[in-house]
């Protein structure tokens, strides 16, 4: 049994006796899983590659209905709400569920059409409003004097980090209660990746953050809880500092050491 | 000869015979593309462009019935086709996706494709031209349909097909629905490529002659009632070229000079996009 810490916090989302099955698997991908995830607060999810941090992130958005075939099992509670079952509006909830991709998906438009897009979904027409929200999002998403006098050109002119935090900047324009962030960094140079991180971290105060990272120095510097994946289960959930601390599982102990992985 | 003589030998021969076959056959290209400049141009004349066809024998004939022919034809084959191939080629790509029945569609339209456009000509004589009693320019018009809208389709499929999926997610994750995420964004992410596949797609049927005999066959003079027979370019080149009548064979030259022109264009423009695309 997995070990779970208690959290002080009011829980985002609650996952309970969760099983994922890909279309193609004959297995499920999440094996019986059980986890809280903190209001804001980062939750950090790390494993080795392949035991379903991202197949876990991409449930709480239901992104795989995007794919016929895949089954999920149990229940994953927000608000209240078991968002796997039938009368969800997986619109309403990928409003309020945000997420950002591993590679930066700026559309093709303009840098401002990109951050409007999500406000303009919810029949935002209104030109100051719409004009206000953006800059406030590029502001959060520190990235607004970058941009600024270039509003108009085309969002694939910015450089990747740019692009993430455009990304994020769009995410957050529709001010969602939870961010899902699948390796944001991983694509992106050391100085990118550490402005994206400084980045999560103010979010924190507005959203609820899960952030899945293969790299353990990412999840120490910037979550609060850190849950660590073996095979498709989660093995232990703790506070980030204890967890990489005294880890009270062999297995946490054997990944943060470095033993495999 | 050692074994290393022995392959520079072979090497060096390959290389030869490619480069003169490549040689030979741009050879070809230039000598065609020469003689068509060189007749047509010298055929070209403010006529062409303000006079209908005439008899042989008299001075002021002209093209301007094939030409606003040949644009009613093309524009109104380009009308239907490029909205329907559109379409076509979005259900492959974002709903039929691998599905039985998406595969056989794209077979069916890569078998079309590569049938001889005369087959095509005949089809729309059968089912069009035989039970109306008469030619017309709308037959013409729905064989050049027929012809276009594979090529679109097959290029809307793959150029939908070539945008990332991330980019589909990304707009799905910010609670778009499916007629969005491909009106506003996967569209605009292939516009290049299904633009350069209409153009393709134009220059392709502008080119036929063999399902216009069939089909809106031919006029001498200006019509341009799509119920009745029509002139185009090629039909008319056809027949003034194999004409024995010395003016009439110079405004065949003159109206392949013409079309040639146009097809190229189209095809320069198509390749144009496609580079814009790749440098991104
Ligand atoms: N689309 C898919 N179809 C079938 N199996 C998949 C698919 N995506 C991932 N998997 C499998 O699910 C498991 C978890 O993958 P994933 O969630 O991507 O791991 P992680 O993000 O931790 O590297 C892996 O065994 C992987 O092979
Ligand atoms: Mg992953």
């Amino acid at each position: 049994m997995a070990t779970i810490v208690n959290i002080k916090e009011e829980k985002a989302l609650v996952v309970k006796d969760f099983e994922f099955t890909y279309a193609s698997a004959d297995t499920p991908s999440i094996k019986k899983l059980d986890m809280p995830v903190a209001k804001n607060s980062i939750t950090a999810l790390i494993g080795p590659s392949g035991c379903g941090k991202t197949t876990l992130l991409r449930s709480f958005n239901r992104m795989h209905d995007l794919y016929p075939g895949n089954r999920y099992d149990g229940k994953i509670l927000f608000k209240e709400k078991n968002i796997l079952g039938p009368k969800i509006d997986l619109i309403n909830l990928r409003i309020q569920i945000g997420m950002i991709f591993q590679k930066p998906t700026a559309f093709p438009m303009s840098i401002f059409d990109n951050v409007a897009y999500g406000m303009k979904l919810q029949g935002i027409k209104n030109k100051t409003e719409l004009y206000d929200r953006v800059e406030k999002a590029l502001r959060d998403a520190a990235i607004w004097k970058e941009v600024k006098d270039r509003l108009k050109h085309d969002a694939n002119g910015l450089s990747g980090g740019q692009q993430q935090r455009l990304c994020i900047a769009r995410a957050i324009a529709v001010e969602p209660e939870v961010l899902l962030f699948d390796e944001p960094t991983s694509a992106l140079d050391p100085i990118s990746t550490a402005g994206i991180e400084e980045l999560i971290i103010e979010l924190r105060e507005r959203v609820s953050i899960v952030i899945v990272t293969h790299n353990m120095q990412q999840a120490a510097r910037v979550s609060d809880y850190t849950g660590f994946m073996y095979l498709g289960e989660l093995i232990e959930l703790g506070r980030t500092e204890e967890l990489f601390v005294t880890p009270k599982e062999k297995l946490t102990e054997e990944y943060i050491t470095g033993k495999f992985g | 000869m050692t074994h290393t003589q022995k392959r520079v030998l072979l090497n060096n021969i390959i290389m030869t015979l490619s480069t003169i076959s490549a040689i030979i056959g741009i050879g070809f290209l230039f000598w065609i593309l020469g003689i068509l400049v060189i007749n047509g141009v010298d055929a070209l004349s403010w006529n062409i462009f303000t006079q209908e066809g005439a008899p042989p024998g008299y001075e002021d004939g002209g093209l301007k019935h094939a030409l606003i022919g040949q644009l009613m034809i093309v524009g109104v084959a380009t009308f239907f086709g490029v909205p329907f191939g559109i379409l076509a080629g979005t259900y492959l790509s974002e709903y039929g996706q691998k599905s039985k029945l998406a595969e056989t569609i794209r077979d069916v339209s890569d078998i079309m494709m590569s049938a001889p456009s005369i087959v095509i000509g005949a089809f729309v004589y059968a089912i069009v031209v035989v039970p109306m009693g008469h030619f017309s320019g709308w037959a013409g018009s729905i064989a050049l349909t027929i012809i276009m809208l594979p090529i679109i389709l097959r290029t809307t499929d793959d150029m939908l097909q070539l945008v990332p999926s991330t980019l589909r997610e990304a707009a799905f994750a910010l609670g778009a629905p499916k007629y969005k995420v491909i009106t506003q964004v996967v569209y605009r992410g292939a516009k290049a490529g299904i633009f350069t596949g209409i153009l393709l797609g134009i220059a392709r049927v502008a080119g036929e002659t063999a399902p216009l005999l069939f089909t809106s066959f031919n006029d001498n003079f200006l019509n341009t009632d799509m119920m009745e027979p029509m002139a185009s370019l090629t039909v008319t080149m056809y027949n003034y070229a194999t004409s024995p009548y010395e003016d009439w064979q110079r405004l065949g030259w003159a109206a392949a000079f013409i079309l040639s022109m146009f097809i190229l264009t189209l095809n320069i423009l198509g390749r144009i996009f496609i580079m814009k695309k790749r440098e991104k």
